[in-house]
């Protein structure tokens, strides 16, 4: 029994980092309709600016994490002004825009490569890092918690942001529909810029967090958790912000349960098995939202 | 914005720069280096690799080791992608005639691509291939790593027998050819010594969550866990592994990629105790080595780990196999690559044996208070 | 002459090699469907044309014949099924099969050798082949463009509605349509598979689908050229940036985010007058604008 819930423990604290990155995802391709793959390069960038400020700059963690949300929040902003806004002008349509992104993901990540290095970084030892306690035969890190708590943190600040306040109601009226939303005088470029900036805090968010959880940061971590991003966004419905917390927990749960009752081999394969399935049955995700028309 | 026309001539002849011949000074002696700098977790070794090799020729050039003839090394990097590796290896034999070429970075390159320098004559000194079957591809194809078939039993015999280890947990890296085979080397070794494989788990590359695996090997109470996987897995597991309270009396056993400085780095005080076997460490007494070690930090301000090593001697090996061949046949370098017996290295005396693996003597080492220190 | 090819033949050899899978994944994508399944059938043919010339002894000319059919079988499996889901989540569908896909050949040691993958495979591809599948499939779509069945095609890409309001079953059109697609994947594979002594899980994955579609939509995806042209400057890039090691890739981006922004229709657009002497669909320009816009959607 203690082993389930082992498992459980570990589950939740990686689903809740899931869970950061797919909410800032989905909220781009709900109220944008963009899927941008370059989310996992900026996770990437905000894990990396979460590292070099407790390295270097000796910031405290708190901190650092809230710098590196901004900075990847606006490294996010930097590529809808740079790339995205232009070609969307210019008729580009959706999948140039993958491929767009794709590109932009690339860049992220050979600039990485070039400042940082290959090599996978670490946080500099700290007492409070290896801090754990045993209940029940259970053993809970400190940062297992430092994760779920924070990700609990960021995700009731986006629920208060978009439920009770003006700038949310806006956002969500672009997401039911751009032109309505225009129609009644939403600033449609200032909000666009703001999901952007919103799901790149997020996704910085979750870089810090399973940075810090696993204390490995490299240039390449950002591929790992897009794939995993997807994943999340379909078991969650396309657009669905509260789908997509859930689906995250879920597939973090569900990560770690096939490798501790099934095999190893096929985690991932039970993770896309999944996907598959749900997919067959009920087409539009597990919350299901149809795939937006733009009139 | 400039019209389609300018914008494509300008595209065109940016390409033609690339694609054209190289020039090579009369007086230069070619050697091309194809090592992995992207595309991944192989850049990691890639880059060590590569530059261990430009240290070399930067010595041998100023000591003038070939007289008046300079070593230009031209290196390319194929991305970990093994199409790009024949790509590479086309290129460095049919445009830049290279005398020979050192690398691939990948086994899985190597399949790929030794071929084609096995047809065209072109001797290749591999510094990190350590898939079985490599050498076996051509009598023009050199290892300087060793396959884990020479290193891990000796390090597993010794191990089972100290501690009289009864039950045993394997975790390997299973989309990675060097992790794979040297789980296959391990299982195989393990089997003969008569222990009990009581669980097996394996991750991808990329990942850095171990918990659930860890979990099922705790659970399964070994004596011993063998890890098959590279340097920041292998912290990665430590680490996680005490944390999740694997009991202190539980060996680890980690594979040669384990060497590294870096690998101290990430794991922190977890990484006691872990034991490995290798031809190098950074502290082994060979003279060559210690020189090495500070003309590398110096220069590129990080402790060489052992892929530096071996590429510096795959290096060192070819530049030493031209001098004694005179001159820039290729056949010539071959053969004396092959005649090549206790040559002063950095792994210490080495050659290559009749079937081109290197000939070195494996030590078995363990982790003690931040370095690697030999296991008595 | 010889020389230059002997040192680029791969690079030549995969430009004709993702000229075909470009055009796979272009055939799916203007019957508004974003396929991410080309590594898996890719895959599927390249396991089977190399485990029956390896292990059957079975002629190169046949296995490659195995591969298509094996791989169109295996899309009349999974497009029945899935070709009804719509837009993103059937991308991401089909990108679950070809992980699915990846991993199974990651753990089938017996067949596929997992990832120390099958070496010493003979080398049968060459590149003569390699053009004359590419021409030949070229000539095949372009004929298929001006056909009825072309018009049929053109139709639901359009609108799809209409086109089913006007008696067009578009259900099938777009499985016959991926069964194709799946065949020529498998045919590819098989050429894959004896193009360089060895294959492995990871040459088949998500990169490989998300590479035959940039082909073809970084190429244009006005008429069966864009993908050939498309996988022409994609896959001679990143060789023609080699003079800068260090900064390649990020050379390499800058190149494709500036070729986007710049040609946001796709490479073909660019209205050179040499266009006038290329092949193209009857009265595409009209179309092109409309038929891109909406069926990016």
């Amino acid at each position: 029994m203690s082993v389930f819930l082992q498992q459980t423990v570990n589950g939740l604290s990686l689903g809740s980092a899931y869970a950061v990155f797919a909410v800032g995802f989905t909220l781009l391709f709900g109220v944008l309709n963009v899927l941008n793959l370059a989310q996992g390069a900026v996770f990437m960038v905000g894990a990396f600016t979460g590292l070099e400020l407790v390295r270097l700059v000796e910031l405290p963690l708190p901190l650092a994490f809230l710098v590196a949300m901004v900075t990847a929040g606006a490294v996010s902003v930097l590529t809808q002004v740079a790339v995205f806004g232009p070609l969307e002008r210019r008729g580009g349509h959706r999948w140039m825009g993958l491929i767009a992104s794709l590109a932009v993901a690339r860049l992220l990540v050979a600039i990485a490569q070039e400042v940082f290095g290959t090599q996978v970084l670490r946080y500099p030892s700290e007492p409070w890092m290896e801090a754990s306690w045993t209940i029940a035969g259970v053993q809970i890190q400190g940062l297992q918690l430092i994760v779920l708590a924070t990700a609990l943190l960021v995700m009731a600040a986006l629920a208060v942001l978009l439920r009770a306040t003006q700038t949310g109601r806006a956002i969500r009226t672009m997401a039911f529909n751009p032109n309505v939303a225009r129609l009644v005088g939403v600033p449609v470029q200032r909000m666009t810029l703001l999901t952007y900036f919103i799901a790149g805090a997020l996704a910085g968010a979750a870089g810090v967090q399973l940075g810090v959880l696993y204390n490995a940061v490299s240039p390449f971590m950002g591929e790992t958790i897009l794939l995993k991003g997807l994943t999340v966004l379909i078991l969650g419905g396309l657009g669905h912000v509260p789908g997509a917390a859930l689906a995250g927990l879920l597939l973090g749960l569900t990560e770690v349960y096939s490798v501790g009752y099934l095999s190893s081999s096929f985690r991932d394969a039970v993770g896309f098995g999944l996907v598959f399935i749900i997919l067959l049955v009920r087409p539009h995700g597990l919350f299901g939202l149809t795939t937006r028309q733009r009139a | 914005m400039s019209s389609p026309y300018q914008r494509l001539a300008a595209l065109l002849v940016v390409g033609a720069l690339g694609l054209g011949p190289s020039a090579a000074a009369a007086d230069t002696v070619t050697i091309g280096l194809a090592q992995s700098i992207t595309g991944g977790s192989p850049a990691l070794y890639g880059i060590e690799q590569k530059n261990a090799a430009e240290l070399a020729v930067d010595e041998a050039n100023a000591a003038k080791l070939l007289g008046d003839r300079k070593i230009q090394l031209v290196h390319l990097d194929d991305g970990a992608d093994r199409g790009q590796t024949v790509n590479v290896f086309q290129r460095l034999i049919g445009r830049d005639k290279v005398v020979a070429i050192i690398g691939p970075t990948l086994s899985t390159g190597a399949f790929a691509a030794d071929p084609i320098a096995q047809k065209a004559g072109v001797p290749v000194v591999a510094a990190s291939n350590t898939a079985s079957g490599v050498t076996d591809i051509g009598d023009y194809i050199f290892r300087v790593s060793p396959p884990e078939d020479r290193v891990t039993p000796g390090v597993l015999k010794t191990v089972v027998d100290r501690f009289k280890v009864k039950r045993v947990a394997q975790i390997y890296g299973i989309d990675d050819q060097l992790t794979k085979s040297a789980y296959n080397t391990q299982k195989k070794a393990l089997e003969a010594l008569g222990v009990e494989i009581v669980a097996t788990e394996t991750f991808q590359r990329g990942d850095v969550e171990f918990a659930a695996q860890l979990t099922k090997i705790k659970a399964a109470q070994p004596d011993l866990i063998v890890l098959g996987s590279l340097a920041e897995e292998s912290a990665g597991i430590l680490r996680q592994a005490r944390q999740l309270g694997i009991p202190k009396e539980v060996v680890f056993v980690g594979t040669q990629s384990s060497i590294s400085s870096k690998f101290f780095e990430l794991a922190g005080p977890a990484a006691e105790g872990l034991i490995a076997g290798t031809a190098w460490y950074i502290d082994s007494p060979e003279p060559k080595n210690q020189e090495f070690v500070k003309k590398y930090e110096a220069r590129f301000g990080r402790k060489p780990d052992i892929y530096s090593a071996y590429g510096y001697d795959a290096a060192s090996l070819v530049i030493n196999a031209i001098k004694e061949a005179g001159s820039g046949d290729r056949k010539a370098v071959r053969d004396n690559l092959a005649k090549t017996k206790n040559f002063p290295g950095v792994l210490g005396p080495i050659g290559f044996d009749a079937g081109r693996e290197p000939v070195i003597d494996p030590k078995i080492l363990v982790a003690s208070g931040g370095r690697f220190v030999i296991f008595k | 002459m010889s020389e230059w090819l002997a040192s680029y033949e791969n690079v030549v050899a995969l430009v004709l090699l993702n000229g075909i899978l470009g055009i796979a994944a272009y055939l799916m994508l203007i019957v508004n469907r974003f396929s991410l399944a080309t590594g898996g059938l890719m895959a599927i043919g390249a396991y089977v044309s190399v485990l029956a010339t390896m292990n059957f002894g079975v002629p190169f000319a046949l296995t490659l014949v195995l591969g298509g059919v094996t791989a169109a079988v295996m899309a009349l499996l999974l497009g029945a099924p899935v070709l009804r889901i719509e837009g993103d989540y059937f991308a991401l569908a089909t990108l679950a099969f070809t992980e699915i896909v990846r991993i199974i050949a990651l753990n089938w040691e017996s067949v596929t050798g997992g990832a120390l993958g099958i070496v010493g495979i003979p080398t049968e591809t060459q590149i003569w082949q390699l053009a004359l599948a590419l021409a030949a499939l070229t000539a095949a779509v372009f004929a298929v463009h001006r056909s009825a069945a072309g018009r049929v095609l053109a139709a639901i890409r359009g609108d799809e509605m209409a086109a089913a309001a006007i008696g067009i079953d578009v259900a099938r059109a777009r499985l016959l349509t991926f069964v194709a697609s799946g065949a020529i994947c498998g045919v590819a594979g098989a050429f894959a598979g004896h193009l360089n002594f060895f294959i492995g899980p990871s040459d088949f994955g998500m990169i490989r689908s998300i590479d035959a579609i940039v082909y073809a939509v970084f190429g244009g995806l006005g008429g069966v050229l864009g993908p050939v042209v498309g996988a022409l400057v994609y896959t001679v890039l990143p060789e023609m940036l080699r003079f800068s090691a260090q900064a390649r890739e990020i050379l390499l981006s800058l190149v494709i985010i500036l070729a986007v922004l710049f040609m946001p229709r796709g490479l073909i657009s660019l209205n050179l007058p040499l266009r006038r002497w290329l092949p193209r669909r009857r009265g595409q320009r009209g179309k092109l604008a409309a038929g891109q816009g909406v069926a990016a959607e």
